[in-house]
């Protein structure tokens, strides 16, 4: 396809050449009188692009375009535009009558795909063919500083660890108190047997051996390289 | 170190892009909107629309750029893209909400408020020489859109009218006589088409006037003045009146003695003599461009010392000109403007300090006020200048004047003040380099000095040195209450940014900007791009017309270079003051790895290395294959640090880099099969390391490429007329290493010593991974930014023309070693490695110029700041912009996010706490230490 229309564009005289207009339509989004001058759009295909700015009334005029294949863009600073294939063709207006005309024929397009993938039709004519194109989003050039609020503070682990252990540490006598003494009891021997504390005990020892340039090294940790819980835990019952 | 720049890396990618906050914008970066210098004849004040309450100024530069500037504060309004060339004429119409324009063959309506596009035609093998607007049809003026009436020469001469609302010819004159065009003059009756006549036997020309019909462009006379005897070219003549009511032709004798005046559409010419105390040197003619004002002009001699004038009355009845009265002549330079209200003609005097408004009626002054001085405008004086005036019964009010001063200055005097002043000379900026500032220099200098002394008088000068400091302590103790409060309350402390001796972070970097006129000027990119000195380099060579100077920097000053100067200048880079080349060779340091020893030139699509500078004879040449030309080059910068020589993989083993100070990469170009190749070559043996070829490329258009570390890019456009599947603008990214397997370092790995100059061979040739990308839009330059130890990741930063900007592109993005066709692994995924996907889509938050519009940048220039983390990027060309950009976040500074208050408050919060929580726990211990275990 598109070779065939390089070598239509090689046969046919340069002085055949056609006329389109890329429109911006107004929707309530998007009010496209309030883009700035600079806002212009390129169709490229071989050699400098063609250019075309902004009008006063939002379209972007295109005056004698020879036959090929042309990749629209629509540069703007305030929002993206979806790229558009446009083929200039010549086909005789009546079968076998040799007087031929231009025709437009624009599709969207894909950038990183094949040129011959072509999206949906967004127009289809002859000269002064108007194509209507839709903004699609507008830019957001600037990055969100993430600000202060009290839920995402107290979303922060450190915090809500600080409270837990706040809690515990204020809340535990009362529970402590309110407890019937049977379970109080019981609770009381499991303490001593070191099941809550030792536990937590290893885990602060293994944060405190913690050897970074082993772990960036991808070691993997071994137990027999720290040292032995065993004796640690022992001490802790004697306390 | 390599693991260090690994979690680096990694941060930097795990984050989202960088991107410009939005409390940051407008403050760490500045832009010069900048049009070119004004042209004389196409600048005015002009109200937008009829309704308008204030007016604008509305200008066409000598690079063909239409602009409108709000005359308040110089902002920009609106400006077109920059023409073809300067031959570019701006008219607007009364009471119309359009301007028109004629750059070259384009001729184009634009509306007055906005800049948005009217109607615009072309010229079919023509140049537009003149443009005028048809004020009235036969003598009334109409309220609709006016046509205008454009001369076109340089092909098929002749006069067109063009319809003011859709830009259509009405009607056409040709003029078949070989006559040169000068300029059309319209009155309200007739359309004077005014040309040169050269006679066949050589000799001056004569100028002949051919009246048309504005209705038909039906020719209704023609007549010659004799005016062979002064006039040779159009530059002979001084003015055509353009639009007025009546028209005046005044041109000289080549000595500028004699002034000859006629009035158009009569044969009779007046000649005034030249006032004859001192040789003028040039005679400008000022006259009211308004129809329905009076028929005044005022004459300007200009002498080598001074000038004066005169101001001539057009007598309608009688079509006599004679002289009303004399400005007194005055020393120094300075311009006239003219203004009218009503149909009273004023004229505005502008000198370096003062500026008088007079009537055309009489000579007595109407105000006078004399101007304040501004720093960017001194020693300069204005060179032309429009103004408005406020005329109150029998005095003036008040008066603006918009005038360029020759320093390239266009600034607004209102009444006794300069209220902006635009650089406009920077437009014309060819190239750039990065100086140090002059406090951290004299720093080094005296660290240096004490260096080379023995220690008793080193430990005298540095306690000394300490003592002199101590005079800055007092102002330094003063202004720091300021200096808390303002970083505290987070509000940007723009005193102290004016303090180069503050920066402590290295954000006020000097750039030395050479511009294609020969100004030399330094802008600090860190105080927003103020200009701290500028200088014409005539004043150093005054034979010398510059062309495309070159600069080149070293410690301390600046080497200029240009093809019109038979020796370099120095110019010190602090001060601006020229210097001897002794004294250059005496202050020049070699520094041992920021000097490269092979300088490069381009010849014939050929590439020549040189030893030196200075040498004459190519170490080597490159030349690409039969059919192939090389179109470009680039070096790898000889300060290029790299914190790294390896990258470490996600399983902990390690890719070596291929570390090479001596690359060059070379782009060529070959018609057959429109190939573009690019070669990577070692500068110091001119071994060929690496090439790659793509076929189908638009070789007319520009391969931009540029070469870091251990990685090269470079970017070209798909030609639509080869058999490529894929269409637009291509990205490829390749990478260079010792040995393609991980933990090997190649041949070389066991050897200890290694010469470049002897090459091993193939083995030795580094291994290179490529990937190419589809990108949206066309590059046409590209950069690298810098940090000071190459820690941080590095940042692509490239020029987009067409969307006027300047975006960096993460290096995680174009990282080769993307997984292609499958999802990255836990252990590339560790790596900041993402699946490949054949495009990249220029994130806006990539966008380092935001809401800017940058037009016409040529170079993009980096420069390591006192910081890690950032970089300083200055962009040059038409508009001047910089800023600085953090590729992996700003980690080693505070930036505004942090909330000084917050902090505060935070630490009163705990200390509070403490207070409480004390008494509790101090209990707590007395109550475990007395009770008894049960």
């Amino acid at each position: 396809m598109r070779s065939s229309t390089a070598a239509l564009a090689c046969l046919v005289s340069v002085t055949s050449a056609a006329r389109f207009i890329l429109h911006i339509p107004n929707t309530p989004l998007v009010n496209p009188s309030s883009f700035p001058s600079t806002t212009h759009a390129t169709l490229q295909s071989t050699g400098a692009p063609l250019d075309a700015y902004i009008t006063r009334s939002n379209s972007f005029n295109f005056h004698n375009v020879s036959v090929g294949s042309y990749l629209a863009t629509i540069h703007s600073r305030d929002y993206v535009f979806e790229p558009l294939r446009i083929d200039v063709t010549l086909e005789e207006e009546v079968e076998g009558s040799g007087h031929q005309r231009e025709k437009v024929h624009a599709w969207q397009t894909f950038i990183g795909n094949e040129w011959d993938n072509k999206g949906e039709t967004r127009g289809e004519g002859g000269n002064g063919l108007v194509i209507d194109v839709q903004p699609r989003a507008p830019k957001q050039y600037y990055q969100e500083r993430a600000g202060f609020s009290p839920v995402s503070f107290l979303k922060n682990p450190m915090i809500l660890m600080g409270l837990f252990t706040l809690i515990m540490v204020f809340g535990m006598p009362y529970l402590m108190e309110n407890m019937d003494p049977e379970t109080k009891a019981e609770f009381e021997e499991m303490q001593k047997k070191g099941v809550m504390g030792s536990g937590s005990t290893q885990t602060a020892q293994q944060i405190q051996n913690f050897d970074l340039a082993s772990w960036m090294a991808g070691k993997t940790e071994t137990p027999t390289r720290g040292q032995s819980p065993a004796p640690q835990s022992q001490g802790k019952k004697r306390g | 170190m390599a693991k260090l720049s690994a979690v680096l890396a990694l941060v930097a990618f795990l984050a989202p892009a960088t991107a410009v906050f939005e409390d940051e914008a407008f403050h760490i970066d500045f832009h010069y909107a900048l049009l070119g210098r004004p042209k004389q004849e196409a600048t005015f004040f002009q109200k937008p629309y009829a309704a308008s309450k204030a007016s604008l100024l509305y200008t066409v530069s000598e690079n063909g750029t239409i602009g409108a500037v709000n005359p308040r504060d110089g902002a920009l309004v609106w400006r077109s893209a920059p023409g073809a060339s300067g031959r570019a004429h701006l008219r607007a119409g009364e009471e119309q909400d359009t301007v028109i324009s004629a750059v070259e063959d384009r001729i184009a309506a634009w509306s007055a408020s906005d800049g948005r596009l009217v109607w615009h035609s072309r010229l079919d093998n023509a140049i537009a020489e003149d443009l005028e607007i048809l004020e009235q049809e036969d003598g009334i003026s109409t309220t609709d859109a006016k046509d205008a009436i454009v001369l076109v020469g340089h092909g098929t001469n002749g006069v067109k009218r063009i319809d003011g609302k859709s830009g259509h010819v009405k009607w056409t004159f040709e003029d078949t006589s070989g006559d040169t065009p000068f300029q059309v003059s319209s009155s309200p009756t007739t359309i004077y088409y005014i040309s040169l006549h050269a006679p066949l036997l050589g000799g001056g020309s004569k100028l002949r006037v051919t009246s048309l019909s504005p209705i038909t462009g039906k020719k209704l006379d023609s007549y010659t003045l004799g005016s062979e005897g002064d006039v040779q070219t159009k530059d002979d003549i001084l003015f055509a009146g353009a639009n007025t009511a009546a028209p005046v032709l005044a041109w000289t004798d080549k000595a500028h003695k004699v002034l000859k005046v006629n009035i158009i559409g009569t044969k009779g010419v007046s000649s005034f003599n030249a006032p004859s105390s001192e040789p003028v040197d040039s005679i400008v003619l000022h006259a009211p461009k308004k129809v329905n004002s009076l028929p005044h002009f005022l004459v300007e001699y200009r002498t080598a010392t001074g000038h004066s004038a005169e101001v001539y009355h057009v007598d309608l009845k009688k079509n006599a000109v004679s002289q009303a009265y004399a400005l007194p002549p005055l020393q120094g330079k300075g311009t006239f403007a003219t203004s009218t209200s009503d149909a009273n003609v004023y004229f505005t005097r502008i000198t370096s300090d003062e500026v008088t408004v007079v009537s055309s009626v009489s000579h007595s002054v109407l105000g006078q006020w004399l101007v304040k001085g501004s720093p960017a405008l001194a020693g300069a004086y204005p060179v032309h200048g429009v103004s408005e005036v406020v005329v109150k019964g029998n005095s003036a009010s008040a008066v603006r004047s918009a005038a360029l001063f020759s320093n390239g200055q266009w600034a607004l005097i209102r009444n006794n003040e300069i209220a902006w002043a635009r650089p406009e000379f920077l437009a014309g900026t060819v190239s750039a380099v990065w100086v140090q500032l002059p406090e951290e220099e004299s720093l080094a200098h005296q660290l240096e000095e004490e260096h080379h002394q023995d220690v008793v008088s080193a430990y005298i000068h540095r306690v000394q040195r300490h003592l002199r400091d101590l005079q800055h302590l007092p102002a330094w103790l003063q202004n720091l209450p300021n200096r808390i409060l303002g970083s505290v309350a987070g509000k940007s402390d723009e005193s102290t940014m004016e303090e180069i001796q503050h920066d402590t972070f290295g954000f006020h970097k000097l750039v030395i900007a050479a511009t294609n006129k020969g100004r030399l000027s330094a802008l600090d990119v860190g105080s927003k791009g103020r200009i701290v000195w500028s200088i014409d380099l005539h004043q150093f060579a005054p034979d010398a017309t510059f062309i495309n100077p070159s600069l080149k920097a070293f410690r301390g000053f600046v080497e200029v270079k240009d093809s019109s100067l038979p020796r370099s200048l120095f110019v010190n880079s602090t001060s601006g003051r020229q210097l001897s080349s002794e004294e250059a060779h005496g202050q020049w340091v070699p520094s041992q790895d920021h000097e490269t020893l092979i300088t490069y030139k381009l010849s014939e699509g050929t590439l020549e290395g040189f030893l030196g500078t200075g040498s004459a004879q190519p170490v080597w040449n490159f030349t690409p294959p039969l059919g192939e030309r090389a179109i470009s080059y680039f070096a790898r910068p000889a300060k290029d640090p790299v914190a790294s020589i390896g990258k470490v993989l996600g399983d902990r083993r390690v890719l070596y880099k291929y570390l090479n100070p001596n690359l060059v990469l070379v782009a060529a170009v070959a018609e057959a099969g429109h190939r573009a190749s690019v070669y990577l070559l070692d500068s110091a043996s001119g071994q060929l390391l690496h090439t790659a070829s793509h076929y189908g490329v638009d070789i007319s258009r520009p391969i931009p490429s540029t070469l870091s570390e251990n990685w090269f890019t470079y970017s070209f456009t798909l030609d639509s007329s080869s058999s490529n599947s894929s269409r637009g603008y291509q990205l490829v990214v390749s990478e260079l290493y010792e040995s393609p397997l991980p933990d090997d370092r190649g041949p070389l790995g066991a050897s200890a010593n290694s010469s470049t100059v002897q090459p091993r061979g193939e083995a030795a040739k580094p291994h290179v991974i490529s990937q190419s990308f589809q990108i949206p839009e066309e590059i046409s330059h590209m950069t690298v930014t810098q940090t000071r130890q190459g820690i941080t990741s590095r940042e692509l930063i490239v020029t987009l023309p067409s969307s006027n900007s300047i975006v960096g592109i993460p290096r995680g993005v174009i990282d080769p070693r993307r997984p292609v066709g499958r999802d990255a692994t836990a252990q590339e995924q560790s790596e900041g490695l993402v699946k490949y996907a054949p495009m990249i889509i220029f994130d806006p938050k990539w966008h380092l110029n935001h809401k800017y519009e940058l037009i016409g940048i040529k170079d993009v220039i980096t420069s390591e700041s006192g910081l890690e983390s950032t970089s300083l990027v200055f962009a040059y060309g038409m508009d001047i912009f910089g800023t600085r950009v953090a590729p992996s976040f700003a980690f080693d500074v505070l930036g505004k996010g942090f909330n000084k208050v917050q902090m505060l408050l935070t630490v009163a919060a705990l200390f509070v706490g403490v207070l409480f929580v004390a008494p509790l726990v101090r209990r707590k211990q007395i109550n475990t230490l007395w009770t008894v275990p049960q």
